[in-house]
Protein backbone atom coordinates (compact mmCIF):
# COMPACT_ATOMS: atom_id res chain seq x y z
CA UNK A 1 0.00 0.00 0.00
CA UNK A 2 1.28 3.40 -0.68
CA UNK A 3 0.55 6.30 1.44
CA UNK A 4 1.64 9.72 0.80
CA UNK A 5 2.56 11.54 3.96
CA UNK A 6 0.40 15.11 4.70
CA UNK A 7 1.82 17.89 6.19
CA UNK A 8 1.12 16.84 9.65
CA UNK A 9 3.00 13.34 9.15
CA UNK A 10 5.82 15.24 8.00
CA UNK A 11 5.72 17.88 11.05
CA UNK A 12 5.51 14.39 13.30
CA UNK A 13 8.50 12.49 11.38
CA UNK A 14 11.18 15.53 11.47
CA UNK A 15 10.27 15.75 15.17
CA UNK A 16 10.57 11.71 15.79
CA UNK A 17 13.98 11.80 14.35
CA UNK A 18 15.10 14.61 16.65
CA UNK A 19 13.60 13.05 19.60
CA UNK A 20 15.59 9.93 18.50
CA UNK A 21 18.17 10.91 16.22
CA UNK A 22 19.86 13.41 18.46
CA UNK A 23 20.57 11.70 21.48
CA UNK A 24 22.75 8.91 19.47
CA UNK A 25 24.27 11.76 17.92
CA UNK A 26 25.20 13.36 21.14
CA UNK A 27 26.45 9.91 22.81
CA UNK A 28 28.54 9.76 19.50
CA UNK A 29 29.53 12.92 19.74
CA UNK A 30 30.51 13.80 23.54
CA UNK A 31 32.61 10.48 23.74
CA UNK A 32 34.83 12.05 21.39
CA UNK A 33 35.21 15.29 23.06
CA UNK A 34 37.69 16.63 25.59
CA UNK A 35 36.28 17.14 29.24
CA UNK A 36 36.46 21.56 28.58
CA UNK A 37 34.02 20.76 25.39
CA UNK A 38 31.66 19.34 26.67
CA UNK A 39 29.51 22.16 28.36
CA UNK A 40 30.79 24.89 25.72
CA UNK A 41 27.50 25.71 23.38
CA UNK A 42 30.07 27.14 21.13
CA UNK A 43 31.75 23.82 20.48
CA UNK A 44 28.67 21.80 20.31
CA UNK A 45 29.77 20.79 16.69
CA UNK A 46 32.86 22.11 16.09
CA UNK A 47 35.76 20.73 18.37
CA UNK A 48 38.64 18.93 18.23
CA UNK A 49 37.42 15.31 18.41
CA UNK A 50 40.10 13.79 20.81
CA UNK A 51 39.57 9.60 21.39
CA UNK A 52 41.11 10.62 24.90
CA UNK A 53 38.07 9.08 26.33
CA UNK A 54 38.47 5.98 24.65
CA UNK A 55 41.77 5.20 25.67
CA UNK A 56 41.39 6.10 29.17
CA UNK A 57 38.15 3.42 28.73
CA UNK A 58 39.65 0.93 27.03
CA UNK A 59 42.14 -0.87 29.68
CA UNK A 60 41.92 -4.40 31.56
CA UNK A 61 38.56 -4.03 33.12
CA UNK A 62 36.96 -2.49 30.56
CA UNK A 63 37.81 -5.76 28.63
CA UNK A 64 36.54 -8.16 31.73
CA UNK A 65 33.31 -6.24 31.79
CA UNK A 66 33.05 -7.08 28.23
CA UNK A 67 34.02 -11.03 28.51
CA UNK A 68 31.38 -10.66 31.95
CA UNK A 69 28.42 -9.56 29.43
CA UNK A 70 29.17 -11.82 26.85
CA UNK A 71 28.89 -14.87 29.22
CA UNK A 72 26.08 -13.47 30.96
CA UNK A 73 24.31 -12.50 27.75
CA UNK A 74 24.76 -16.27 25.96
CA UNK A 75 24.34 -18.78 29.16
CA UNK A 76 21.27 -16.62 29.86
CA UNK A 77 19.74 -16.68 26.53
CA UNK A 78 20.69 -20.80 26.15
CA UNK A 79 19.07 -21.24 29.79
CA UNK A 80 16.20 -18.95 28.81
CA UNK A 81 15.47 -20.86 24.73
CA UNK A 82 16.06 -24.62 27.05
CA UNK A 83 13.22 -23.74 29.31
CA UNK A 84 10.56 -21.62 26.78
CA UNK A 85 10.71 -23.63 23.80
CA UNK A 86 9.30 -26.80 25.24
CA UNK A 87 6.89 -24.67 27.51
CA UNK A 88 5.99 -22.61 24.72
CA UNK A 89 5.28 -25.66 22.50
CA UNK A 90 3.70 -27.40 25.16
CA UNK A 91 1.29 -24.67 26.37
CA UNK A 92 0.47 -23.95 22.50
CA UNK A 93 -0.46 -28.00 22.12
CA UNK A 94 -2.47 -28.76 25.60
CA UNK A 95 -5.71 -27.87 27.18
CA UNK A 96 -7.03 -27.70 30.24
CA UNK A 97 -6.71 -26.29 33.91
CA UNK A 98 -3.09 -27.29 34.58
CA UNK A 99 -2.12 -25.52 31.40
CA UNK A 100 -4.25 -22.84 31.80
CA UNK A 101 -2.44 -21.95 35.71
CA UNK A 102 0.68 -22.19 34.03
CA UNK A 103 -0.67 -19.45 31.44
CA UNK A 104 -1.84 -17.51 34.20
CA UNK A 105 1.62 -17.79 36.15
CA UNK A 106 3.51 -16.66 33.45
CA UNK A 107 1.44 -13.59 32.95
CA UNK A 108 2.27 -12.89 36.55
CA UNK A 109 6.09 -13.80 36.75
CA UNK A 110 6.36 -11.55 33.19
CA UNK A 111 4.96 -8.84 34.97
CA UNK A 112 6.60 -8.63 38.36
CA UNK A 113 8.44 -5.64 39.01
CA UNK A 114 12.42 -6.81 38.81
CA UNK A 115 13.26 -4.80 42.47
CA UNK A 116 10.23 -7.32 44.00
CA UNK A 117 12.12 -10.07 42.97
CA UNK A 118 16.25 -9.02 43.72
CA UNK A 119 15.34 -8.87 47.54
CA UNK A 120 14.19 -12.34 48.10
CA UNK A 121 17.01 -13.85 45.25
CA UNK A 122 19.12 -11.70 47.45
CA UNK A 123 18.25 -13.35 50.44
CA UNK A 124 17.94 -17.17 48.64
CA UNK A 125 21.58 -16.71 47.12
CA UNK A 126 23.37 -15.87 49.90
CA UNK A 127 21.90 -18.76 51.80
CA UNK A 128 22.97 -21.10 49.02
CA UNK A 129 26.43 -19.65 49.04
CA UNK A 130 26.06 -18.54 45.53
CA UNK A 131 26.36 -14.48 45.63
CA UNK A 132 29.54 -13.16 43.84
CA UNK A 133 29.05 -15.51 41.43
CA UNK A 134 28.54 -15.51 37.61
CA UNK A 135 25.53 -18.08 37.91
CA UNK A 136 23.55 -16.61 40.45
CA UNK A 137 23.06 -13.47 37.92
CA UNK A 138 22.97 -16.12 35.04
CA UNK A 139 19.99 -18.14 36.79
CA UNK A 140 18.38 -14.95 38.21
CA UNK A 141 18.41 -13.24 34.66
CA UNK A 142 16.90 -16.80 33.04
CA UNK A 143 14.25 -16.98 35.47
CA UNK A 144 13.23 -13.29 34.87
CA UNK A 145 13.00 -13.46 31.43
CA UNK A 146 11.82 -17.03 30.96
CA UNK A 147 8.36 -16.39 31.43
CA UNK A 148 8.50 -13.11 29.04
CA UNK A 149 9.77 -15.34 26.51
CA UNK A 150 7.64 -18.57 26.67
CA UNK A 151 4.90 -15.90 26.11
CA UNK A 152 6.00 -14.45 22.46
CA UNK A 153 7.26 -17.99 21.58
CA UNK A 154 3.60 -19.52 21.63
CA UNK A 155 1.94 -17.94 19.04
CA UNK A 156 4.76 -19.15 16.41
CA UNK A 157 3.86 -23.00 18.02
CA UNK A 158 0.17 -22.04 17.87
CA UNK A 159 1.07 -21.11 14.24
CA UNK A 160 2.34 -24.44 13.37
CA UNK A 161 -0.37 -26.59 11.49
CA UNK A 162 -1.28 -29.66 13.55
CA UNK A 163 -1.95 -31.31 10.43
CA UNK A 164 1.97 -31.94 9.82
CA UNK A 165 2.32 -33.54 13.51
CA UNK A 166 -0.13 -35.84 12.96
CA UNK A 167 1.64 -36.76 9.70
CA UNK A 168 4.67 -37.26 11.37
CA UNK A 169 3.07 -38.85 13.91
CA UNK A 170 1.57 -41.29 11.45
CA UNK A 171 4.74 -42.41 10.14
CA UNK A 172 5.47 -43.33 13.43
CA UNK A 173 7.86 -40.16 14.99
CA UNK A 174 6.83 -40.39 18.83
CA UNK A 175 6.25 -36.67 20.18
CA UNK A 176 9.80 -35.91 20.96
CA UNK A 177 10.88 -36.65 17.82
CA UNK A 178 7.99 -35.04 16.12
CA UNK A 179 8.62 -31.62 18.25
CA UNK A 180 12.32 -31.89 17.09
CA UNK A 181 12.50 -32.58 13.47
CA UNK A 182 9.44 -31.61 12.42
CA UNK A 183 7.76 -28.58 14.68
CA UNK A 184 10.84 -26.34 15.43
CA UNK A 185 12.34 -25.96 12.15
CA UNK A 186 8.95 -24.53 11.35
CA UNK A 187 9.20 -22.45 14.16
CA UNK A 188 12.84 -21.48 13.77
CA UNK A 189 11.67 -16.98 13.18
CA UNK A 190 10.04 -17.66 16.53
CA UNK A 191 13.00 -19.04 18.38
CA UNK A 192 15.37 -16.51 16.34
CA UNK A 193 13.29 -13.62 17.48
CA UNK A 194 12.86 -14.70 21.08
CA UNK A 195 16.71 -15.60 21.38
CA UNK A 196 17.41 -12.03 20.09
CA UNK A 197 15.32 -10.18 22.17
CA UNK A 198 16.15 -12.40 25.30
CA UNK A 199 20.19 -11.49 24.55
CA UNK A 200 19.23 -7.61 23.78
CA UNK A 201 17.43 -7.93 27.49
CA UNK A 202 19.96 -10.28 29.12
CA UNK A 203 23.07 -7.68 27.84
CA UNK A 204 20.96 -4.40 29.82
CA UNK A 205 20.22 -6.07 32.51
CA UNK A 206 22.29 -4.49 35.55
CA UNK A 207 20.17 -4.73 39.02
CA UNK A 208 21.00 -8.40 39.42
CA UNK A 209 24.78 -7.58 38.65
CA UNK A 210 25.02 -4.53 41.23
CA UNK A 211 23.79 -6.62 43.69
CA UNK A 212 24.56 -10.16 43.25
CA UNK A 213 28.48 -9.46 42.95
CA UNK A 214 30.18 -7.89 46.01
CA UNK A 215 32.48 -6.25 43.64
CA UNK A 216 32.37 -3.70 40.81
CA UNK A 217 35.52 -5.76 39.63
CA UNK A 218 32.87 -8.60 38.24
CA UNK A 219 30.50 -5.71 36.82
CA UNK A 220 29.47 -6.59 33.22
CA UNK A 221 29.07 -3.38 31.50
CA UNK A 222 25.42 -2.55 32.01
CA UNK A 223 26.73 -2.48 35.62
CA UNK A 224 29.49 -0.61 35.19
CA UNK A 225 27.82 1.94 32.98
CA UNK A 226 25.03 1.95 36.30
CA UNK A 227 27.50 2.65 38.46
CA UNK A 228 29.03 5.67 37.04
CA UNK A 229 26.26 7.77 35.67
CA UNK A 230 24.82 7.01 38.91
CA UNK A 231 28.26 8.84 40.82
CA UNK A 232 28.91 12.28 41.85
CA UNK A 233 30.83 14.43 39.48
CA UNK A 234 30.40 12.22 35.92
CA UNK A 235 33.11 12.10 33.39
CA UNK A 236 30.45 12.71 30.76
CA UNK A 237 32.86 11.64 27.50
CA UNK A 238 34.45 8.70 29.19
CA UNK A 239 30.91 7.78 30.50
CA UNK A 240 29.68 8.23 26.59
CA UNK A 241 32.64 6.36 25.31
CA UNK A 242 31.38 3.13 27.55
CA UNK A 243 27.67 3.85 26.11
CA UNK A 244 29.07 3.33 22.85
CA UNK A 245 31.22 0.28 24.03
CA UNK A 246 28.15 -1.02 25.49
CA UNK A 247 25.98 -0.41 22.62
CA UNK A 248 28.13 -1.88 19.28
CA UNK A 249 27.82 -5.09 20.28
CA UNK A 250 23.39 -4.09 20.53
CA UNK A 251 23.98 -2.76 17.20
CA UNK A 252 25.56 -5.86 15.48
CA UNK A 253 22.67 -7.99 16.80
CA UNK A 254 20.12 -5.39 15.94
CA UNK A 255 21.54 -5.04 12.38
CA UNK A 256 21.75 -8.98 11.68
CA UNK A 257 18.06 -9.11 13.34
CA UNK A 258 16.25 -6.19 12.38
CA UNK A 259 13.34 -7.54 9.80
CA UNK A 260 13.18 -10.52 12.17
CA UNK A 261 12.13 -8.32 15.26
CA UNK A 262 9.85 -5.77 13.21
CA UNK A 263 7.65 -8.83 11.95
CA UNK A 264 8.19 -10.92 14.75
CA UNK A 265 7.73 -8.89 18.18
CA UNK A 266 3.75 -8.15 16.56
CA UNK A 267 2.96 -11.53 16.40
CA UNK A 268 1.79 -11.72 19.79
CA UNK A 269 0.08 -8.43 19.98
CA UNK A 270 -2.00 -8.23 16.29
CA UNK A 271 -4.46 -10.40 14.92
CA UNK B 1 21.57 -22.30 19.46
CA UNK B 2 21.77 -25.89 20.62
CA UNK B 3 23.47 -28.59 19.40
CA UNK B 4 21.85 -31.19 17.11
CA UNK B 5 20.70 -34.32 19.13
CA UNK B 6 23.39 -36.83 18.92
CA UNK B 7 21.12 -39.95 19.86
CA UNK B 8 18.50 -40.54 17.57
CA UNK B 9 15.67 -42.25 18.84
CA UNK B 10 15.18 -46.00 18.55
CA UNK B 11 12.15 -45.99 16.19
CA UNK B 12 12.15 -49.54 15.51
CA UNK B 13 10.98 -50.22 19.41
CA UNK B 14 8.10 -47.97 19.77
CA UNK B 15 5.07 -49.56 19.70
CA UNK B 16 2.75 -49.33 17.08
CA UNK B 17 -0.59 -47.51 17.93
CA UNK B 18 -4.03 -47.68 16.54
CA UNK B 19 -5.01 -44.88 14.30
CA UNK B 20 -7.33 -42.82 16.70
CA UNK B 21 -5.59 -43.64 20.46
CA UNK B 22 -2.40 -41.33 19.58
CA UNK B 23 -4.78 -37.95 19.16
CA UNK B 24 -6.84 -39.07 22.92
CA UNK B 25 -3.09 -39.37 24.20
CA UNK B 26 -1.41 -36.09 22.54
CA UNK B 27 -3.03 -33.70 24.95
CA UNK B 28 -2.14 -35.53 28.29
CA UNK B 29 1.34 -36.83 27.31
CA UNK B 30 2.12 -32.90 26.02
CA UNK B 31 2.65 -31.63 29.82
CA UNK B 32 5.60 -33.03 29.83
CA UNK B 33 7.40 -30.55 28.05
CA UNK B 34 5.99 -28.07 30.20
CA UNK B 35 8.58 -29.92 33.30
CA UNK B 36 11.52 -28.03 32.56
CA UNK B 37 9.78 -24.41 32.82
CA UNK B 38 7.91 -25.59 36.52
CA UNK B 39 10.93 -27.19 37.57
CA UNK B 40 13.20 -24.08 37.01
CA UNK B 41 10.19 -21.58 37.41
CA UNK B 42 9.25 -23.30 41.00
CA UNK B 43 13.04 -23.09 42.22
CA UNK B 44 13.90 -18.97 40.90
CA UNK B 45 10.83 -17.72 40.69
CA UNK B 46 7.73 -18.84 42.70
CA UNK B 47 9.63 -19.67 45.85
CA UNK B 48 11.81 -16.26 45.82
CA UNK B 49 8.28 -14.96 45.68
CA UNK B 50 7.08 -17.04 49.00
CA UNK B 51 10.38 -15.62 50.98
CA UNK B 52 9.46 -12.09 49.71
CA UNK B 53 6.05 -12.75 51.92
CA UNK B 54 7.33 -14.29 54.71
CA UNK B 55 10.29 -11.67 54.22
CA UNK B 56 7.33 -8.58 54.30
CA UNK B 57 6.19 -10.22 57.41
CA UNK B 58 9.17 -10.58 59.35
CA UNK B 59 11.74 -8.56 60.78
CA UNK B 60 15.38 -8.75 58.38
CA UNK B 61 18.03 -7.00 58.84
CA UNK B 62 21.53 -7.48 56.99
CA UNK B 63 22.54 -8.99 60.55
CA UNK B 64 19.55 -11.19 60.52
CA UNK B 65 19.26 -12.02 56.97
CA UNK B 66 20.41 -15.63 56.70
CA UNK B 67 19.00 -16.57 60.40
CA UNK B 68 15.56 -17.37 61.76
CA UNK B 69 13.56 -13.95 61.62
CA UNK B 70 10.98 -12.84 64.04
CA UNK B 71 7.24 -13.02 62.63
CA UNK B 72 6.02 -9.12 62.77
CA UNK B 73 2.69 -9.68 60.86
CA UNK B 74 1.54 -6.15 59.17
CA UNK B 75 4.61 -4.58 61.54
CA UNK B 76 6.25 -3.79 58.47
CA UNK B 77 3.16 -2.98 55.87
CA UNK B 78 2.09 0.04 59.12
CA UNK B 79 5.52 1.09 59.76
CA UNK B 80 5.94 1.82 56.16
CA UNK B 81 2.38 3.32 56.16
CA UNK B 82 2.51 5.62 59.38
CA UNK B 83 6.72 6.83 58.68
CA UNK B 84 4.74 8.34 55.65
CA UNK B 85 7.04 6.37 53.32
CA UNK B 86 4.54 4.25 51.79
CA UNK B 87 1.29 6.60 50.80
CA UNK B 88 3.19 9.07 48.89
CA UNK B 89 5.07 6.74 47.05
CA UNK B 90 1.87 5.04 45.88
CA UNK B 91 0.56 8.17 44.50
CA UNK B 92 3.88 9.02 42.61
CA UNK B 93 3.37 5.84 41.57
CA UNK B 94 0.37 6.60 39.99
CA UNK B 95 1.24 9.86 38.25
CA UNK B 96 4.64 8.03 36.95
CA UNK B 97 1.99 5.40 35.00
CA UNK B 98 -0.11 7.91 33.79
CA UNK B 99 2.10 10.09 32.18
CA UNK B 100 4.12 7.11 30.69
CA UNK B 101 0.69 5.31 29.26
CA UNK B 102 -0.87 8.70 27.91
CA UNK B 103 2.39 9.67 26.11
CA UNK B 104 3.33 6.30 25.08
CA UNK B 105 -0.09 5.45 23.69
CA UNK B 106 -0.73 8.61 22.16
CA UNK B 107 2.42 9.08 21.10
CA UNK B 108 3.12 5.48 19.80
CA UNK B 109 -0.45 5.48 17.87
CA UNK B 110 0.45 8.76 16.19
CA UNK B 111 3.73 7.63 15.36
CA UNK B 112 2.45 4.44 13.55
CA UNK B 113 -0.20 6.61 11.78
CA UNK B 114 3.16 9.21 10.20
CA UNK B 115 5.23 5.63 9.79
CA UNK B 116 2.63 4.06 8.19
CA UNK B 117 3.60 6.16 5.01
CA UNK B 118 5.68 3.99 2.47
CA UNK B 119 9.26 5.89 1.63
CA UNK B 120 12.83 5.18 2.67
CA UNK B 121 12.23 8.32 5.21
CA UNK B 122 9.47 6.06 6.96
CA UNK B 123 11.38 2.52 6.70
CA UNK B 124 14.79 4.34 8.25
CA UNK B 125 13.08 6.27 10.90
CA UNK B 126 11.23 3.02 12.22
CA UNK B 127 14.30 1.45 12.36
CA UNK B 128 16.50 4.05 13.82
CA UNK B 129 13.64 3.94 16.87
CA UNK B 130 13.91 0.14 17.29
CA UNK B 131 16.99 0.59 17.77
CA UNK B 132 16.83 3.18 20.32
CA UNK B 133 14.18 0.74 21.88
CA UNK B 134 16.64 -2.15 22.28
CA UNK B 135 19.54 -0.38 23.53
CA UNK B 136 19.97 -1.16 27.40
CA UNK B 137 18.17 1.39 29.39
CA UNK B 138 21.06 2.23 31.15
CA UNK B 139 22.18 3.64 27.72
CA UNK B 140 19.30 5.83 27.23
CA UNK B 141 19.06 6.74 31.15
CA UNK B 142 22.92 8.01 30.66
CA UNK B 143 22.43 10.22 27.54
CA UNK B 144 19.16 11.97 28.64
CA UNK B 145 20.86 12.83 31.96
CA UNK B 146 23.69 14.70 29.91
CA UNK B 147 21.15 16.12 28.03
CA UNK B 148 18.49 17.21 30.73
CA UNK B 149 21.50 18.31 32.59
CA UNK B 150 21.84 22.42 33.86
CA UNK B 151 24.12 23.13 30.77
CA UNK B 152 22.88 20.14 28.47
CA UNK B 153 21.39 20.23 24.71
CA UNK B 154 17.25 20.98 26.45
CA UNK B 155 18.75 23.93 28.67
CA UNK B 156 20.74 25.49 25.84
CA UNK B 157 17.61 25.43 23.65
CA UNK B 158 15.57 26.68 26.00
CA UNK B 159 17.48 29.25 27.08
CA UNK B 160 18.75 30.39 23.29
CA UNK B 161 15.23 30.82 22.40
CA UNK B 162 14.48 33.20 25.48
CA UNK B 163 11.70 30.69 26.49
CA UNK B 164 13.50 31.17 30.35
CA UNK B 165 16.23 33.16 31.66
CA UNK B 166 17.13 30.67 33.92
CA UNK B 167 18.18 26.95 33.42
CA UNK B 168 15.27 24.25 34.31
CA UNK B 169 16.28 21.97 36.96
CA UNK B 170 14.83 18.63 35.11
CA UNK B 171 16.46 16.48 37.33
CA UNK B 172 17.27 17.53 40.46
CA UNK B 173 13.89 19.41 41.72
CA UNK B 174 10.93 18.04 43.90
CA UNK B 175 8.55 18.36 40.96
CA UNK B 176 10.09 18.33 37.46
CA UNK B 177 12.23 14.94 38.71
CA UNK B 178 9.02 12.75 38.65
CA UNK B 179 8.09 14.22 35.25
CA UNK B 180 11.36 13.89 33.55
CA UNK B 181 11.75 10.73 34.54
CA UNK B 182 8.26 9.67 33.22
CA UNK B 183 9.12 11.38 30.00
CA UNK B 184 12.00 9.46 29.42
CA UNK B 185 10.38 5.91 29.90
CA UNK B 186 7.55 6.94 28.00
CA UNK B 187 10.52 7.85 24.98
CA UNK B 188 11.72 4.51 25.71
CA UNK B 189 8.53 2.43 25.72
CA UNK B 190 7.34 4.63 22.09
CA UNK B 191 9.04 2.45 19.61
CA UNK B 192 8.11 -0.61 20.56
CA UNK B 193 4.11 0.50 20.86
CA UNK B 194 4.51 2.50 17.19
CA UNK B 195 5.57 -0.89 16.14
CA UNK B 196 2.65 -2.66 16.91
CA UNK B 197 0.55 -0.33 16.15
CA UNK B 198 1.89 0.25 12.58
CA UNK B 199 1.28 -3.43 12.30
CA UNK B 200 -2.01 -2.87 13.06
CA UNK B 201 -2.73 -0.31 10.73
CA UNK B 202 -1.17 -2.75 8.01
CA UNK B 203 -3.79 -4.95 8.67
CA UNK B 204 -6.70 -2.33 7.33
CA UNK B 205 -7.70 -3.59 3.57
CA UNK B 206 -6.41 -0.15 1.73
CA UNK B 207 -9.82 -0.19 -0.46
CA UNK B 208 -11.41 1.05 3.19
CA UNK B 209 -9.36 4.07 2.93
CA UNK B 210 -10.11 4.77 -1.06
CA UNK B 211 -13.92 4.13 -0.46
CA UNK B 212 -13.30 6.73 2.34
CA UNK B 213 -11.30 9.36 0.37
CA UNK B 214 -13.89 8.48 -2.62
CA UNK B 215 -17.14 9.54 0.06
CA UNK B 216 -14.76 13.14 1.03
CA UNK B 217 -13.75 11.54 4.03
CA UNK B 218 -10.94 14.22 6.13
CA UNK B 219 -7.54 12.95 7.32
CA UNK B 220 -9.15 13.18 10.68
CA UNK B 221 -12.07 11.58 10.17
CA UNK B 222 -10.38 8.33 8.40
CA UNK B 223 -8.10 8.08 11.91
CA UNK B 224 -11.57 8.71 14.27
CA UNK B 225 -13.92 6.45 12.07
CA UNK B 226 -11.39 3.47 10.23
CA UNK B 227 -8.11 3.40 12.36
CA UNK B 228 -8.96 3.79 16.19
CA UNK B 229 -11.52 1.13 15.93
CA UNK B 230 -9.79 -1.45 14.13
CA UNK B 231 -6.90 -1.02 16.74
CA UNK B 232 -8.70 -1.28 19.08
CA UNK B 233 -8.30 -5.08 20.12
CA UNK B 234 -4.62 -4.20 20.06
CA UNK B 235 -5.11 -0.77 22.32
CA UNK B 236 -6.28 -3.25 25.10
CA UNK B 237 -3.07 -5.49 25.29
CA UNK B 238 -1.04 -2.52 24.62
CA UNK B 239 -2.80 -0.28 26.71
CA UNK B 240 -1.83 -2.78 29.55
CA UNK B 241 1.66 -3.71 28.70
CA UNK B 242 2.60 -0.05 28.94
CA UNK B 243 0.43 0.36 32.42
CA UNK B 244 2.85 -2.83 33.97
CA UNK B 245 5.80 -1.21 32.31
CA UNK B 246 5.70 2.01 33.83
CA UNK B 247 4.43 0.35 37.12
CA UNK B 248 7.66 -1.91 37.24
CA UNK B 249 10.06 0.62 35.72
CA UNK B 250 13.06 0.98 38.14
CA UNK B 251 15.64 1.26 35.40
CA UNK B 252 15.56 4.88 34.31
CA UNK B 253 15.05 5.87 38.48
CA UNK B 254 18.24 4.36 38.96
CA UNK B 255 20.08 5.72 36.59
CA UNK B 256 19.05 9.38 36.22
CA UNK B 257 18.18 10.60 40.03
CA UNK B 258 18.36 7.37 42.44
CA UNK B 259 15.08 8.23 44.03
CA UNK B 260 15.95 11.85 44.97
CA UNK B 261 15.72 14.93 44.76
CA UNK B 262 14.73 13.51 48.37
CA UNK B 263 12.40 11.25 47.55
CA UNK B 264 10.71 12.88 44.71
CA UNK B 265 11.31 9.68 42.33
CA UNK B 266 10.40 7.18 45.61
CA UNK B 267 7.87 5.25 43.03
CA UNK B 268 7.02 1.84 44.87
CA UNK B 269 9.00 -0.40 43.37
CA UNK B 270 12.02 2.03 43.78
CA UNK B 271 11.52 2.85 47.22
CA UNK B 272 11.46 -1.02 48.18
CA UNK B 273 14.82 -1.42 46.64
CA UNK B 274 16.10 1.50 48.54
CA UNK B 275 14.84 0.38 51.91
CA UNK B 276 16.18 -3.42 51.36
CA UNK B 277 19.48 -2.35 49.75
CA UNK B 278 20.53 0.97 51.26
CA UNK B 279 19.02 0.97 53.95
CA UNK B 280 19.06 -2.65 55.03
CA UNK B 281 16.28 -2.81 56.57
CA UNK B 282 15.02 -6.16 54.28
CA UNK B 283 11.77 -6.71 55.59
CA UNK B 284 10.38 -3.15 55.53
CA UNK B 285 12.12 -2.99 51.64
CA UNK B 286 10.03 -6.64 51.14
CA UNK B 287 6.59 -4.83 52.15
CA UNK B 288 6.70 -2.32 50.24
CA UNK B 289 7.82 -4.46 47.18
CA UNK B 290 4.48 -7.41 48.43
CA UNK B 291 2.36 -4.25 47.77
CA UNK B 292 3.92 -3.28 44.63
CA UNK B 293 3.42 -7.01 43.52
CA UNK B 294 -0.46 -6.97 44.87
CA UNK B 295 -0.91 -4.22 42.22
CA UNK B 296 0.76 -6.24 39.66
CA UNK B 297 -1.62 -9.17 40.32
CA UNK B 298 -4.67 -6.68 39.75
CA UNK B 299 -3.15 -5.47 36.12
CA UNK B 300 -2.28 -9.12 35.59
CA UNK B 301 -5.90 -10.56 35.82
CA UNK B 302 -7.13 -7.86 33.42
CA UNK B 303 -4.21 -8.70 31.40
CA UNK B 304 -5.24 -12.35 31.14
CA UNK B 305 -8.75 -11.72 31.09
CA UNK B 306 -8.19 -9.26 27.41
CA UNK B 307 -5.96 -11.92 26.03
CA UNK B 308 -8.43 -15.18 26.41
CA UNK B 309 -11.02 -12.71 25.19
CA UNK B 310 -8.80 -12.08 21.66
CA UNK B 311 -7.96 -15.71 21.66
CA UNK B 312 -11.39 -16.89 21.55
CA UNK B 313 -11.96 -14.15 18.95
CA UNK B 314 -9.43 -14.93 17.21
Amino acid sequence: MTVKAGPLAVAAKILLTLVYGVPILWILLTSVKSSDDVFDADRTFLFRPVTTAYVEALDGDLLRALLQSVTIATCATALVLVIAIPAAYGLARTRGPLPTLGLGLLIVLQMMPQTATVIPLFQVFSGWRLLDTTAAVVLADAALLAPFATLLLRPFFRAVPPQIEEASSIDGAGIFRTFWSVVLPVARNGVATVGTLTFLLAWGEFLYAVNFYLTPGQYPLSALLAQQVSAFGINWPGLMALAVLTSIPILVVFSASYRLLRDGLTVGAVK
Amino acid sequence: MTAPATAAPARQARPRRTPTAPRRRRGGSRLVFLLPAALFLGLFSIYPLVQLLRMAASEVTAATLNADWAWTGLDNVRRGFETGQTGPAVSRTLVFVVVVTVLGMLVGFGAAIALRTSGRWSAWLLALMVFVWALPPVVNGSVWKFLLNDAGLINTVLLGTGLRDDPVPFLYDQHWALFAVAFVNAFAVIPFNTLVFRAALMTIDPEVFEAAQLDGASKWQQVRHIMVPSVRPTTLVLLILTLVYGFRSFDFIYVMTYGGPGTATNTLPFLGYLQAFVRYDYGLGAATSALAVVGVLVLAVVYARSIKREEADG
